[in-house]
This record gives C-alpha cells, structure tokens and sequence, in this order.
C-alpha cells in the first residue's frame, strides 16, 4: 500500500526528498526509471505556437473575406441610402393636391405668386418641384387663375388643355360643361383637335360636346369668387348642378324641363333667398326637406 | 472555470491569449488520442477557426469545451477509429551512441514492448498517462484539460503504468 502511494505521488511530481529516498528504496526504481525515460521519445512534436498562431490568423483573414463580413454593414448602409433616395425621389416627385368640398372655396398661392381660387367640389394638382420648370397643374372643376408672369402655364383638364403666358381667366370644367373665360391677357384653349386664342372678355364654352358661341363679357372676374353664381343662357340642369355644390343638397325635379335655358344668379350665403332666385325666374315651387329640396312646375 | 468577462472571444486579442493558453494542450490531446496519422495540428487549426466563426454564439466559459468537442469530432469525421500506435520520435539517436551492440538491441527490443503496450493500453488511460508523463502535466491540470476529476486522472494514470509494468516487466 505504501508503495502504491509512493508511486502515485512520483507519477504527479509531488514527492519530497523524504519521500523521494522512499522511492529510491523500491525495489523496482530501475524499472520504473527506464519506462519513465523511454516514455519521453513518445512526446509529439513541439507545437509551435507562434507559427501556428500566425498561420491562423491568415487562415482567418482570407477566411472573413471569403466570408463577406464586410458586405453585412455596407449593405445596411446601402439599404439606408436606398430608402433615403427612395423616399427623397417620392417626396419630391409627388404632387401636391389640394381639394375642396362642398360649399367650399379656396386660395391657392402657386410657387411663382399666381393665384388660384378653387370652386366647390373640385380639385387641382400640381408639383411644386417641377413647378419652375414648367407650370404644369391638373384641374377637375371649376377655379379662376391669376398667373404672374412667366413661362408657358398650362392647366390640363379632361376636356382639353388650357396655356397661358401671364394672365386671368376662368376654367370651368363639370359633366357635359367646359368652360374657359379669359378676363386679361390672352389664353389658348385646346380642346380635341381644335384650338383657339381668347381676349379678354371673350369666353369658349362646350356644352353636351357641342361649341356655343357667345357674346363677349365686360366682367373682370367670374362671379363665383364673390360667392355669387351666375348663369348667362345655361341649361337649367347646369344651375341646379353648381346649385348643389356650393349648398351640399340634392334636388329631385318631376315635370320640369332640365334643359330649359336659365339665365341669373344665386348667392352662397343664404339658402332660401338662393332657392327664390333659381326657381321664381322659371315659375317653379320648391319645398324643402332636410338636404333635400323638390322642384315642381306651379 | 474561468470567469465570463466578457461575452465572447471575438476581440482578436482576447482570442490570441485563448489561442496560446489552449491550442498545446488540444494538439498533444489529439495526438496522444488519436496519433500522428490525421494531422493534430491542421485539426487544432480547423477547431480554432471553427471557434472563431461561431465566436459570438460562444461564451468564454464553454470555449474549452467547444474547442475540444469540435476537434475531436473533426478527428472522428475524418476516419472510422482505428487502433492507435504511437511511434518514438527520436529515431536517429542510435547513431552517435558507442553502447555496444547487445544494450542497443536490447533498447530497441525494449522501445517495441513499450510501443505496443501503448497500444494496448485503453484511450483515456493513454490520453492521461502520456499527458502525465512526456508533458509532466500534474493530475489536476489534466483533470481541467480533460474536465474530469483529479481522481479519475490518477486511477486513469496508475491504471495506464500497472498495465505498461505487467506487459513489460511481467509484473
């Protein structure tokens, strides 16, 4: 037993010198002296950590490049960039739309200072990036134009194409209705293939697709931006229409003649006094009934 | 165990030390385990860059033991396990000796026995015994190396020399 732990002790270096006598005395030392040494030729060869330790580190480095860790962080880079551009392009690139709603009107300033008054229920679009490149606008319904002056400016409507240099007028575009008046400078109406130059004072009217002359007009505005409607030989059905828009109700008509030509005007401001104007002219009645409003012949 | 300084060893540096403190001991563990034939040292490489490109999923504390386990399973996809012979090194040392020609066959005949009681010898009782012996590694260290107890290394140790005594010198 003793020996046992003698050897134990010998096998993990701890012997003191006492010890190490002890073990000297065993009677096989020599034996175990002569396995220990041949034991010795069984090491491997010396690992050579710094050349190794080198050698991996150019393993690494070829390894990560291989490996595109680089590409991780440039391509979130890239990505920001991408939405960044992305949304810039869209920002710039969208149009600024304005829109009015019943019984509404608006003031638009136009980035070169020309100024539109949009009627009820219409729309106009325009974008202020490409604005000093070309007056560009896209109108559906009805606004009067102050165009400073400039380059071409041009208002595109489902009906046709109106270009002016510097100028005032008036774009009346509604179902089966366009209808241009130039108040100042002069304007160029294209409608399908025909186009004409107007005055100031004269007016180029299309109603049911057909062309209406008329006589020139000595106003220097249209009537609307003083919140009053005015009709000068207009089918009945085009009254009760604008009616509609500027007062937000619905008319229902029995016996009445919507084609029944109509001239006069009507305010904004009061519904009766408004209702007395278009349907007293006419010899009609009208009853009322929330947004309602009946027309019946007397 | 060491303590968790950091999350991992992903800092070059960091790595550097752990690369100095770990790859001797894998190397000769591979060899004594599984010889000179599968190249211990391209194993110990492949394991440290396997390391290296796991590194953040890695703490500091399971390091040693993923370097390890990696390792030795490179080993072990690399060939079924075959019997291991581990040869002498030192070969040419006959060459300057004077000794006479009976104790120089009687070395030789020796170093054979030797090689083949190794051989003989079962795998942990020849990755500790070695350790101990041509590395004069203490039982504890090995006991860390090998993440057994110290006690199990000696039985393993003085298991592995009984066994080396009683095929050598009949004992």
């Amino acid at each position: 037993m003793e020996r046992e732990v003698l050897i134990k002790k010998w096998l993990s270096n701890n012997l003191n010198s006492q010890e190490f006598q002890a073990f000297k005395q065993l009677e096989d030392f020599n034996e175990l002296t002569r396995l220990n040494a041949a034991l010795q030729d069984f090491k491997p060869q010396e690992l050579e950590s710094d050349i190794e330790l080198e050698r991996l580190n150019i393993a690494l480095k070829t390894k990560s490049k291989k490996q595109n860790n680089w590409l991780k962080p440039f391509m979130r880079i890239a990505a920001i960039l991408a939405i960044c551009i992305g949304s810039y392009y869209y920002t710039t690139t969208l149009n600024t739309n304005i829109a009015t709603e019943f019984a509404q009107k608006e003031n638009i300033v136009l980035p070169d200072d020309s100024q539109v008054k949009l009627n009820a229920k219409s729309t106009l679009a325009f974008n202020k990036k490409s604005w000093e490149d070309a007056r560009n606008l896209d109108l559906n319904g009805e606004a009067y134009f102050k165009v400073a002056k400039g380059s071409k400016f041009t208002v595109h409507t489902t009906a046709g194409n109106i270009s002016v240099l510097g100028t005032e007028f008036n774009i009346n575009n509604r179902n089966n209705l366009f209808e241009v008046i130039c108040y100042e400078g002069s304007v160029k109406v294209e409608h399908n293939k025909t186009s004409r130059i107007l005055k100031p004072g004269e007016s180029f009217l299309i109603l049911d697709n057909k062309l209406v002359e008329r006589p020139k007009t000595d106003d220097t505005s249209p009537f609307w931006i003083n919140n009053e409607s005015s009709f000068k030989s207009m089918p009945y059905a085009q009254v009760i229409a604008e009616f509609e828009r500027q007062y937000n109700v619905t008319f229902s008509v029995n016996n009445i003649d919507i084609n029944e030509v109509f001239s006069g005007s009507f305010a904004h401001n009061n519904l009766d006094i408004a209702l007395q104007a278009i349907t007293i002219p006419l010899n009609l009645a009208y009853t009322k009934n929330n947004n309602k409003i009946s027309l019946k012949r007397e | 165990m060491d303590k968790d300084l950091y999350k991992n060893i992903c800092e070059q540096s960091r790595f550097e030390v752990f690369y100095k403190k770990h790859s001797k001991n894998l190397h000769d563990f591979l060899y004594y385990k599984f010889g000179e034939r599968l190249s211990p040292q391209d194993k110990t490489q492949e394991a440290f860059i396997k390391l290296w490109e796991n590194c953040k999923k890695i703490t500091p504390g399971k390091a040693k033991s993923y370097l390890y386990t990696t390792a030795n399973n490179l080993m072990l996809n690399e060939v079924a396990h075959q019997k291991v012979v581990l040869k002498h090194t030192k070969i040419e040392r006959t060459n300057y000796s004077n000794e006479s020609p009976e104790f120089l066959m009687e070395e030789d005949e020796y170093r054979k026995k030797l090689e083949k009681a190794i051989a003989n010898l079962t795998e942990p009782q020849r990755i500790a015994f070695l350790m101990n012996r041509t590395e004069g590694k203490r039982f504890k260290e090995i006991a860390e190396i090998l993440d057994i107890s110290t006690k199990a290394v000696e039985k393993r140790i003085y298991g592995a020399l009984k066994k080396l005594r009683k095929e050598i010198d009949g004992i």
